[in-house]
């Protein structure tokens, strides 16, 4: 498969990305020992991610982004592709050493806040050897210090580190999971749907807590969820991905304000505000994609009210329009039927062709 | 006035814990009328499920009713014998629970777990089995093929459909429900609740729906109750909490939610988090993370005073409900 | 912290090690059978500990009348050589105890280990060690010890040896399931992606949530190593001359006992062995209850639930 061009980032870049992905493919190989079958969990994912910024990666469930997540973490090996951070390649780091370096730089933080923590120990543990593991060089007392430092950067007092995670809530556990993070002086966390799973009146207490990381502490974030509206309000960028493919990538508001890709659209349309009363109601009833031993084309076909012969047989690669990339053929504007036909339509007038207007 | 399908009065659940007893539902009293849509909303801990199970009578020990009344066309379901609530059980009322895969048994077809709930309920012919498992599969979008299919063979968005076909197997004139859509994403979540809303204006049945979920309760609902630490904070119909929010809890919740259109603004959501239920707060049980806190809110419990045709637990409009009752 | 909504607690996120021998006792406590085998297994404790207060007579003096029944002056009769059986069966206890508690300790250690290390690695690793432990589990006792004996010398250091062999094996197999079941929890997760070695996460990370079934699995062995090491030593494979109950059969079977009219010879530490037994199975049923929160019984509301009226404030 032709590599695709990278997504440029729409943000004026302060130089070298920090991290970049290239291709990144990882797929899971079903059935026994001698199966052929695999579930492509995600396929030529390519993300560039700059210094202080917040970039969504939208999906719902199958859409691989928890997948990219553990991929840029390194607790998955990717099947193919590349990742740099700063320029190195962490796909070549076999020391100990580096490895420790990376992950100090990229650390995760997941989404459960109720088995994210060690039951048995306070949640100190999981800070305290995270600066055992990655800031070796301070004494015991300058890493107490610097725990409860990154505890007060996340809008808790330092008390809280002496307590059971059965003490606390499941918005002061994200809270502590950040913190967690912080404490090793990341410059990109990976927060893996981290508000998913606490109410919405805590939600967006963690979610300004987030844009507060950028600004204050100058960490990028790349923030994995289903929720455009959450993504609105936090992200600069925001990335969506279907069945394992990104689907569309661009600034926030131009994404979501004027969304080109037919999937983008449909999430538009579907996702309630609760102030708004009416609503339109499609056919379509959200089943899940199919990403196992899927065929070329665009995996988004069987639900895309603008399908063609072309995305069949043809996956899309994403292309840009304006200022955002999308990868459909129908939007690009990249009809002609030929496959492998060089088509330079990739910046033919959106207007032109058949989009969907937005509801 | 028609007669209230529902009449829950004064209900009220308690826990036995080790550390002692837990009021998980503390006086809750509403009505339900024939065909309405009532969504009940609350976040983790406000006793909302647990009102459910009790209002569906399936509450096991340590939970226990111990207060109040849940009338049912005349009848207190709480002091019915099991023999009674079975006859009721599935024609009159019955239930969708939040996650099919704790409800469905993975190791049964569709088609023989509707067999075995119509032949739980009543007598009826192999004839009637697949006449009505069929009508209902088609009343609620799903290929009636897919009887022959195991729950894991169909999508999360399909077997909450097969949940409800179940529950539609009798006709009841009460459904209640669950959380029924939070398992699936937004698509499936709002072809559900469209098709829910659909059976309900074509077959009259009135729904209590459990939800956190404020999107899903302002479209859909006819009438919004909102719990928090075990009681109710506010009832009105959806309009009203959605346009004139009373209670400062129910304003914090409305501003909890960013918005996908529009203008963007920073948010503050309600700071702190829902109390112990074993150690509550002292007089109104919002009063620490309320804005509008007042001196008397740390000492008296509010009642649920009526106002401009809403209900509201909150000291801020005693003075108005007073005002009203004594000019009545 | 809220109360959850269904009365069904998860029982892994209501660990904390602070409470756990609060909740150890509470269990034993509540539990009628784990109380008695707790009973049990402190007066055996004392016996061991203090043999001299209650048999102040030498358990190997051969002074008295030999062969001799039960008698006020020798409570289950005396040995073919003329030593008082009742504080042979006292003085034995010590050692059978101590033995059972060292193998039980090492078996388990043993177990724990391997099994969790092939939970936790998985793949190739895994698959060795599944079948090591399988290869242990199949060993055929008897025979095994019977080669041993002829290079082994009789005594309760090769006796402690075999026992550890053959039995750690057992447990093996259900601490890799247990460890299996959480090697995905997000916890652990958490503590591979920030760069933690593999046997850090697993002694540190994995065995403390463990704590119950391995507790579980050290009674539930210790079971099989009382009743085990007493057969061993009755078959002859023991040291005759040490003070043990299995010991004891052997001697008293050697000198049919129950033919020359001092049956309680016999009877005496076979009780004792199935005593001491029953003990430690007693003991395990306070572990269910704590493993699985289900299981506990539901206790009485104290005021028979008359109560009503609202909250107090």
């Amino acid at each position: 498969m032709a590599a695709t061009p990278e997504p440029r980032a729409t943000t004026p870049a302060t130089g070298e990305p920090l991290l970049r992905a290239v291709n990144l493919t990882r797929h899971f190989r079903l059935g026994g020992l001698f199966s052929k079958s695999a579930l492509h969990a995600v396929d030529d994912f390519n993300i560039t991610i700059q210094e202080r910024e917040i970039v969504a990666l939208v999906g719902e469930s199958g859409s691989g982004k928890s997948t990219v997540a553990r991929l840029l973490a390194r607790i998955y090996r990717p099947t193919r592709g590349e990742i740099f951070y700063r320029g190195r390649p962490v796909n070549r780091m076999r020391s100990r050493k580096d490895l420790l370096w990376y992950r100090g730089e990229v650390p995760i933080v997941l989404q459960d806040p109720f088995s994210a923590f060690h039951p048995v120990f306070r949640v100190s543990h999981g800070v305290m050897r995270n600066l055992a593991l990655h800031r070796p060089e301070l004494s015991h007392d300058e890493r107490k210090h610097e725990a409860e430092r990154a505890c007060e950067a996340v809008g808790l007092s330092p008390k809280m580190l002496t307590r059971f995670p059965y003490e606390m809530s499941g918005g002061e556990r994200q809270r502590i999971g950040f913190a967690q993070a912080l404490a090793v002086g990341p410059k990109l966390i990976l927060a893996d749907e981290p508000v998913s799973m606490l109410d919405v009146s805590i939600r967006i207490g963690v979610l300004n807590m987030m844009a507060g990381l950028r600004d204050r502490e100058g960490v990028s974030i790349l923030y994995i969820t289903h929720d455009l509206a959450s993504a609105r309000y936090v992200a600069d960028r925001v990335v969506v991905m279907y069945a394992g493919h990104q689907v569309e990538a661009g600034p926030t508001e131009t994404v979501l304000s004027d969304p080109k890709h037919p999937y983008t659209q449909l999430l538009m349309s579907a996702a309630a505000d609760p102030r708004e009363k009416e609503a339109e109601i499609s056919a379509d009833t959200g089943d899940p994609p199919r990403v196992i031993d899927p065929s070329e084309g665009c995996r988004f076909r069987w639900r895309c009210p603008l399908a063609i012969e072309k995305c069949a047989l043809v996956t899309p690669h994403l292309k840009p329009i304006g200022s955002t990339l999308v990868a459909c053929h129908v939007a690009t504007g990249d009809t002609a039927a030929a496959p492998g036909a060089a088509n330079p339509a990739g910046t033919a007038n959106p207007a032109g062709t058949a989009s969907v207007t937005n509801r | 006035m028609a007669e209230p399908l529902l009449e829950v009065d004064d209900l009220t659940v308690e826990y036995a814990t080790d550390a002692g007893e837990t009021r998980a539902v503390d006086g809750v009293s509403f009505t339900v009328g024939a065909g309405e849509f009532l969504g009940i909303v609350g976040e983790s801990g406000c006793g909302k499920t647990t009102l459910l199970f009790a209002v569906a009578q399936l509450l096991s020990p340590p939970g226990e009713v111990v207060g109040g009344k849940v009338m049912f066309h005349g009848r207190d379901m709480v002091r019915l014998s099991g023999g009674e609530l079975r006859s009721i059980r599935w024609r009159d009322y019955s239930i969708v629970m939040q996650s099919a895969m704790n409800a469905l048994n993975p190791m049964k077809s569709i088609g023989a777990q509707f067999k075995d709930t119509l032949q739980a309920h009543g007598d009826a012919s192999a004839n009637d089995v697949r006449r009505r498992s069929t009508e209902v599969m088609s009343l609620v979008g799903i290929d009636p093929a897919h009887l022959q299919s195991y729950p894991h063979q169909l999508s999360g968005g399909m077997r909450q459909r097969a949940m409800i076909a179940m529950a539609l197997l009798y006709t009841p004139q009460l459904v209640i429900m669950d959380e029924p859509t939070s398992a699936l994403d937004v698509v499936a979540q709002q072809s559900l609740m469209s098709k829910i809303k659909e059976l309900q204006r074509n077959l009259g049945f009135a729904v209590i729906f459990v939800t956190h979920d404020m999107s899903v309760v302002s479209r859909y609902s006819d009438r919004v109750l909102v719990m928090y630490a075990g009681q109710v904070a506010e009832a009105a119909s959806t309009e009203a909490i959605f346009d004139r929010p009373l209670h400062p809890y129910t304003r914090g919740l409305m501003t909890a939610f960013p918005s996908l259109r529009g203008p963007r603004r920073e948010l503050t959501g309600i700071p702190g988090s829902p109390p112990d239920l074993a150690r509550p707060p002292s007089g109104c049980r919002f009063h620490p993370r309320c804005p509008d806190v007042m001196p008397a809110c740390l000492e008296r419990e509010p009642e649920l005073y009526p106002v401009d045709g809403a209900e509201v637990r909150c000291l801020l409009y005693t003075e108005r409900a007073e005002q009203a009752r004594q000019t009545v | 912290m809220a109360i959850p909504d269904i009365a069904v607690a998860d029982s892994i996120t209501d660990i904390d090690a602070a409470g756990a021998s609060r909740r150890f006792l509470h269990a034993v406590l509540g539990n009628r059978k784990a109380a008695a085998g707790a009973v049990i297994l402190l007066v055996m404790a004392f016996v061991a500990a203090f043999p001299g207060l209650i048999a102040p007579d030498d358990p190997q003096a051969a002074i008295y009348a030999q062969s001799a029944g039960p008698s006020s002056a020798h409570l289950l009769g005396t040995t073919q050589l003329g030593q008082d059986v009742f504080s042979q069966l006292i003085w034995s206890t010590r050692l059978t105890l101590i033995v059972t508690l060292i193998v039980s300790a090492i078996a388990t250690f043993l177990s724990t280990i391997i099994g969790v290390t092939s939970a936790y690695f998985g793949g190739v690793t895994d698959r060795v060690l599944t079948v090591f432990i399988d290869v242990f589990l199949i060993l055929p006792v008897l025979p095994l010890l019977i080669l041993l004996a002829a290079y082994l010398p009789p005594g309760v250091t090769s006796l402690t040896i075999v026992l550890c062999i053959t039995s750690w094996a057992f447990q093996a197999r259900q601490l890799r399931s247990q460890g299996l079941s959480i090697r995905n929890r997000d916890y652990l997760v958490a503590a591979r992606a920030r760069g933690e070695r593999g046997i850090y996460i697993i002694l540190v990370e994995i065995v403390p949530t463990m704590t119950s079934l391995i507790a579980a699995s050290f009674l539930a062995l210790a079971v099989y190593v009382v009743g085990f090491a007493a057969s061993l030593q009755f078959l002859g494979l023991g040291n005759s001359s040490e003070l043990m109950w299995g010991t004891m059969l052997y001697n008293a079977q050697q000198s049919a006992a129950l033919e020359a009219g001092n049956a309680w010879w016999a009877l005496g530490p076979g009780a004792a062995v199935a005593l001491l037994g029953a003990g430690f199975a007693l003991l395990n049923y306070a572990f269910d209850e704590i493993g699985n929160p289900a299981l506990r019984p539901v206790r009485k509301r104290r005021d028979g639930g008359k109560r009503r009226g609202r909250a107090s404030a």
